[in-house]
């Protein structure tokens, strides 16, 4: 049974069969609904998300929350009742999901260019469906692409990812909830993977300072290698898109 | 979204020449996609499509002790959660008040032995039983939501299977139950008598089904209309308008004719889908 | 569920001890026959189509701008209305007025012990109550504005929705809030083919579940409220399984019923302002 439940076989393994720097399948789709400004939906490996942008609009409740020198960015994160094992109670409101949505906001105002647009408000509203891991940097990645969907100005991707350490030596890349439950700690990380900024950091558990380089820096590759999977899906959607109105053909 | 005068006349004259808006007639519905079993961790799902509104409904079951007033029955509740994705003023508690009136619409609708019959769920007569909890998501809003959803949730519960009890062994107080380890072991809920929802929307003086957004801003008076087999099983007014008694019966009898040939469809298209061909394909689509 | 700590809830699960009556051992279809004669005489001596006396009384709650007291024989139910103020929480114009209902069972007035705060029900049945006035308040003369109506069971025989719905009427023209019509509620239990307009809390029980074979499966609860003099009907409701047949000689039966209790309605109304007119000549 002890032997099940390591993190990384001998020969190099995971619980899933992924070695220790392979990402979970990512697949994404831009514009899946046609209510909201941009919306993604984004699956990484298990965990399913949906994402949704309204605005820049006119700051709704109280105006006092305008800004006069940028937009101010409202994210809530909410988790379907179903998504995970055990059905949830109520799926936004509780502890965990404020700390989420709030984490969310962090990051993404960090990418967009917040000073374009005085006087206004970004509404981000992410739906997880399927919670198997890593549901933050899943949402984070489904928000950059919504807010590309949209149409709103950004610095650059913002991408998240989280990594681990096995054995106290391997880093491992995108942890899935297996390997959360199993224990080990996680290091989440959101970053503009193109000016290697680091936007937002979390850890939980303990490793020794002397790993903390190595698996950041596994974590920050792995940010790049998502970015570049999301910029594919970006290029792929803007095709279908512009091909139906006949551009595409003329390249 | 707002309409302003001019726009509601042509509303209302399309529908009066019976030929709406988006070139339907009165007793059209625009097109339904449906795909079932697309939620892993549920007992079984539904995504229901009607043009630009979009449910998703997942059933999850869980074993629970059955009401003392009513022992040999399990238990069946509805959870409606509005999305913020649908609009943003759903945010925080904002799609409270239309979520529980459409969860309540539902249960009232299952209420009735004739309609869902809840003795199957029971295990062991007053100690155990299956509880029975549906959970729908609306993604989007685009109209007549009481019909997507009602026909969302039979597919889903179509679409269920419960475990099968191997044995049920009661010491004392204490009452044990074995599930078959077998996968495939399990029995299909009867979903034949379950409710379909039908919104009949009174437009001028032409009743129509199906309203999109538009038509809902039009309409005087709405009368949500759950027919169950050749009966009715919940009627419901919503809207702030009020109808004469003429209409109302006008009302009930076009939403069951519309019932009737939304459940035919509906059990032929369920009787497609085929169990062992993966047509998951979700949201990528 | 939040729940309110500063008031003594009682334990969370309890039953009602009437499960263990003896009388309950009878079964659903016996008691239903006792209750009801097969030609229609019920168990207090009214045909089907005969409504319970009504006891109604205005301005019965001096602090609200409007109150009710209806008694249906043993329901019992009081409505206060309250004056127009701001809606709380908006921030953008209404053209048209709100209408704010709140129905509360008393935690005395069932058989079970109700909770202090709204349960699915209370909601649900605050939902119809609004429904129902609305198009009977002229909204557009206080755009901005809500009204708030708390009706409030204070001992439930049955119909407490519908009586609810015909004080909310009385009360709101006790308020003086201006209004197009007086509206009045009816309640019918069926089951087989027996329709018993304002069925008592044991007959709308009993009404729940079919206890008829086949063709005569028929049963349910069906409330409507109506303004009589527009021959509108301002609000519908119907549980559970009832044919078109039987629902549409249900809908006459109620109409013709609701329509009987203008009169009351009016009567008490003029007893109210011959009452403050008199008060104004002394």
């Amino acid at each position: 049974m002890s032997k099940n439940r390591e993190l990384l076989s001998k020969i190099g393994l995971r619980q899933d069969g992924r070695r220790a720097d392979e990402l979970r399948r990512i697949r994404c789709k831009l514009g899946v609904f046609t209510e909201p400004d941009g919306s993604a939906y984004l699956e990484q490996g298990l965990t399913k998300v949906l994402a949704a942008v309204y605005g820049p609009h006119q700051v709704r409740g109280s105006r006092s929350k305008a800004q006069h020198d940028s937009a101010v960015v409202n994210c809530q994160f909410s988790m379907a009742v179903f998504s995970t094992g055990e059905r949830k109670k109520r799926p936004r409101g509780d502890r965990k999901s404020t700390e989420i949505s709030i984490h969310l906001r962090q990051a993404l105002t960090a990418a967009i260019k917040v000073e374009l647009y005085p006087w206004t408000q970004i509404d981000v509203y992410v739906e997880v469906l399927h919670a198997d891991g890593g549901i933050y940097p899943a949402c984070v990645n489904a928000a950059t692409l919504a807010l590309i969907d949209a149409g709103i100005p950004l610095k650059e991707y913002v991408c998240a990812c989280t990594a681990s350490l096995a054995n106290n030596d391997v880093p491992l890349l995108d942890v899935s909830h297996q390997e959360e439950i199993i224990g080990g700690p996680t290091l989440t990380v959101a970053a503009l993977p193109m000016s290697g900024k680091i936007v937002l950091m979390e850890m939980s558990q303990r490793f020794h300072v002397d790993h903390l380089q190595k698996v950041l820096d596994k974590a920050l590759q792995g940010c790049k290698d998502i970015k570049s999977i999301l910029d594919e899906a970006v290029k792929s959607h803007i095709q279908d898109v512009g091909s139906s109105t006949g551009w595409a053909s003329t390249t | 979204m707002a309409l302003c005068e001019a726009e509601k006349t042509f509303v209302l004259h399309g529908v009066e020449e019976n030929f709406r808006v988006d070139g339907r007639e009165r007793e059209d519905y625009r097109p339904i996609e449906l795909e079932t079993n697309i939620v892993s961790h549920a007992f079984g799902s539904a995504r229901l499509r009607l043009a630009n509104t979009d449910v998703l409904v997942a059933v999850k079951i869980e074993v629970d002790v059955p009401y003392p007033e009513r022992p040999k029955e399990g238990k069946l509740e509805f959870f409606v959660d509005c999305s913020a994705n649908a609009t943003p003023d759903f945010e925080g508690r904002g799609g409270e008040d239309l979520a529980i009136e459409i969860s309540n619409s539902l249960s009232a609708a299952y209420k009735s032995p004739e309609v869902f019959d809840l003795t199957k769920l029971c295990i062991l007569k007053g100690h155990k039983c299956w509880k029975i909890f549906v959970d729908i998501l609306l993604l989007e809003c685009g109209g007549n939501l009481y019909d997507a959803v009602s026909i969302a949730v039979k597919a889903a519960l179509w679409d269920t299977r419960i475990p099968l009890v191997k044995s049920v062994t009661v010491d004392g107080n204490n009452v044990d139950m074995e599930v078959s380890d077998e996968l495939h072991d399990c029995q299909k809920l009867d979903v034949t008598a379950a409710p379909i929802m039908v919104t009949v929307c009174k437009i001028g003086e032409q009743c129509i089904v199906d309203p999109n957004v538009a038509e809902e801003l039009c309409s005087v008076g709405a009368v949500v209309i759950a027919v169950s087999k050749d009966k009715f099983s919940t009627v419901l007014q919503i809207g702030s308008g009020s109808l004469h008694p003429q209409t109302l019966l006008e009302c009930l009898q076009m939403g069951e004719k519309v019932a009737q040939r939304l459940s035919e469809a509906l059990t032929e298209t369920l009787s497609e889908i085929n169990p062992n061909k993966n047509q998951d394909v979700g949201f990528l689509k | 569920m939040p729940v309110d700590h500063k008031r003594i809830n009682g334990p969370e699960i309890s039953i009602p001890y009437q499960l263990f009556d003896k009388l309950n051992t009878k079964s659903l279809k016996t008691q239903f026959s006792e209750i009801v004669q097969p030609n229609g005489t019920r168990a207090d001596g009214r045909t089907s189509t005969e409504h319970r006396k009504i006891f109604l009384k205005t301005g019965v709650v001096s602090q609200a701008k409007g109150s009710a007291y209806i008694e249906l024989d043993q329901t019992k139910v009081i409505v206060s209305v309250f004056d127009p103020r701001e809606i709380p929480n908006k921030t953008d114009y209404s053209s048209k007025g709100e209408i704010y209902c709140e129905f509360k069972f008393a935690p005395f007035s069932c058989h079970k012990r109700r909770l202090h705060q709204q349960d699915a029900e209370e909601q649900q049945f605050s939902a119809i109550m609004k429904q129902a006035l609305e198009s009977a308040v002229f909204r557009h003369e206080f755009p901005n504005f809500q009204v708030d109506i708390y009706a409030m069971v204070l001992h439930n025989d049955g119909a407490a929705l519908s009586a609810a719905i015909t004080a909310a009427g009385v009360a709101l023209a006790h308020a003086g809030i201006p209004m197009y019509d007086l509206i009045t509620s009816v309640t019918l239990a069926v089951q087989g083919n027996h329709l018993l307009v304002d069925p008592t809390l044991e007959e709308e029980r009993l009404c729940q579940v079919p206890l008829f074979k086949e063709e005569e499966n028929n049963h349910g609860i069906v409330v409507l409220s109506v303004l009589a003099t527009h021959e509108q009907i301002s609000q519908f409701y119907q549980s559970g399984y009832l044919s078109y047949a039987c629902l549409s000689s249900g809908i006459e039966m109620l109409t013709n019923a609701a329509k009987d209790i203008v009169t009351l309605v009016k009567k008490c109304l003029v007893k109210h302002v011959i009452k403050s007119v008199r008060i104004v000549e002394d």
